[in-house]
Parts: C-alpha cells; sequence; structure tokens
C-alpha cells in the first residue's frame, strides 16, 4: 500500500510505484508505463475532484498482484464522484469548446481491462485492473 | 530537478516547442505558458517537438485542445513530431491523430507548412 498527499507534486511518486509493480507483475516496459499513466490520471482525479484541489489530504493506492491480474485501487475520503457512464469522446466537439479536462478517465478506459468506482465507508474507491500472463499470487502493501 | 521544461525558438515563421520530461496535471502550466507565449506573439504556425517527451497525462492533450480552435482559426495549427512509442502510443489511444498532423522529424512537421492545403486536422 502507498499513501501519499493530495498534492499534485506528488503524482510522480505515485507513477513510479505503479510503473514499477506493473514491471514486478511482468508488464513489459511499454504496458508498465500505460498501467502508470492510467492510475496518474486517476490521482490527478481525486485530487482535482474528489478533494477540489485541497492538497492536505491523502491518496491511498493499494496494489494486488494475483495470479493473471494486477489490481490497483486509488482510494479516498474526499467527496462522492459522478460514476455515471461518460459519453462517447467526441474530440472535435471538445476542441469547439475548448474542453480540456474529462480526457483522464477516457484514457484509463483504453488502457485498463476494467475500471470500476464505488462508494465505501472509506470513501471513494476507484479500482483499475490490468490482465496478465500466469504469475504467482500475492498482496503488494 | 524539474519535472518539465519547455523551451521554443523560431524557424522560418513557425514556433517550435521543445518539451522536455513528463507533462501531467503537476507540470502542464509550465507547457501551456509556452503555447501562450507563442500565440501572443502572434505565430500561430506551432511545431510540438516531443523528442525529449517521455510522457503526457490527458493534461497535456487538454491544453493542446484548449488552444487548437483558436490557432486554427487564425490561420495556423498545432502539428506534432519525433514523438517516442510511448507517447505516440497516447495520442492514438484517444484518437488524437486523427485531429493532428503527426509528423517523424520536426523538419518535415515545418516543411508541412508550406503546403498548399489549409491547415486543419489530417483529411486522412
Amino acid at each position: 500500500m502507498l499513501q501519499v498527499p493530495s498534492g499534485t507534486e506528488f503524482l510522480a511518486t505515485i507513477r513510479d510505484a505503479t510503473k514499477r509493480m506493473a514491471e514486478l507483475a511482468g508488464c513489459d516496459a511499454t504496458v508498465a508505463a500505460q498501467v502508470a499513466l492510467a492510475v496518474d490520471e486517476a490521482a490527478t482525479n481525486v485530487i482535482k475532484h474528489a478533494y477540489r484541489g485541497a492538497s492536505d489530504r491523502r491518496v491511498e493506492l493499494r496494489f494486488l498482484l494475483a495470479t493473471d491480474e494486477l489490481r490497483v485501487e486509488i482510494v479516498d475520503d474526499g467527496s462522492p464522484v459522478d460514476t455515471r457512464s461518460l459519453p462517447e469522446l467526441d474530440l472535435k466537439r471538445y476542441a469547439s469548446e475548448k474542453r480540456r479536462g474529462g480526457l483522464g478517465v477516457h484514457l484509463m478506459g483504453r488502457i485498463m481491462d476494467a475500471v470500476t468506482f464505488r462508494r465505501t465507508a472509506r470513501g471513494n474507491v476507484c479500482c483499475m485492473v490490468k490482465r496478465l500472463g500466469a504469475g504467482e499470487a500475492r498482496e503488494a502493501r | 530537478m524539474s519535472e518539465l521544461s519547455v523551451s521554443s525558438r523560431e524557424l522560418e515563421g513557425v514556433t517550435l516547442v521543445y518539451p522536455s520530461g513528463f507533462i501531467n496535471a503537476h507540470t502542464v502550466r509550465v507547457f501551456e505558458d509556452e503555447l501562450q507565449k507563442a500565440m501572443g506573439g502572434g505565430c500561430y504556425r506551432i511545431v510540438v517537438s516531443g523528442q525529449d517527451l517521455r510522457y503526457v497525462a490527458s493534461a497535456g492533450l487538454g491544453a493542446l485542445m484548449g488552444v487548437i480552435e483558436e490557432v486554427r482559426s487564425n490561420g495556423g495549427d498545432i502539428r506534432i513530431a519525433e514523438l517516442n512509442e510511448t507517447v505516440l502510443n497516447i495520442f492514438e489511444m484517444l484518437g488524437f491523430n486523427h485531429l493532428y498532423r503527426i509528423f517523424g522529424s520536426e523538419q518535415e512537421a515545418i516543411l508541412s507548412f508550406r503546403e498548399k492545403a489549409p491547415t486543419g486536422a489530417p483529411t486522412a
């Protein structure tokens, strides 16, 4: 488990730790970098939306290496987030509306094999799964 | 060490922007400022040269989206060059390769502004 303050300067720490975990799970460098990006995006959304930019909160990451998948949970105790399905990405409309945000969730969905959001007693939990080759099951704490 | 540094230079009427490092939510402002500097100087022919760009998150892509309409409405364009495989994959994942012209070399990107075809998204 990794817990960091909610400042954006810690996104690099989150990214590096995730990349390393993905490599340990057997991902090649390209896939590991992509998984790190997906987690970077999820953590950014926590900071921006659940914590509304506050840098004095905490972002918690849990990594579970299973036989055929790497599961990453990003947990925050911030405001509930809107987890309804996103509309299909329309880049031309994005450009015409000069929109900058909202792309991260689409990236997460394209990189990872499963992305789910739920609200628990702990707060918001974003769970992302990347399917792998065969390996040993173990929980990384 | 800073995670991102951005430099730029002008060549043949084109502003070349060189992001070096990582563009994400923490560093994107530095990249945005360089784009705005070019536009503020009246230069709307911009090449983002990614030879030292290691990683781009959606914040970086969003920075491009935030200015592309203004750039194109002023007769210019933002073209992309020399992306590494990781960054190119990110562009392709969201279909940005259909919205921006991406070149293998900086020189090709600069020369593309000499073409008589109208600026804008790739036609193919």
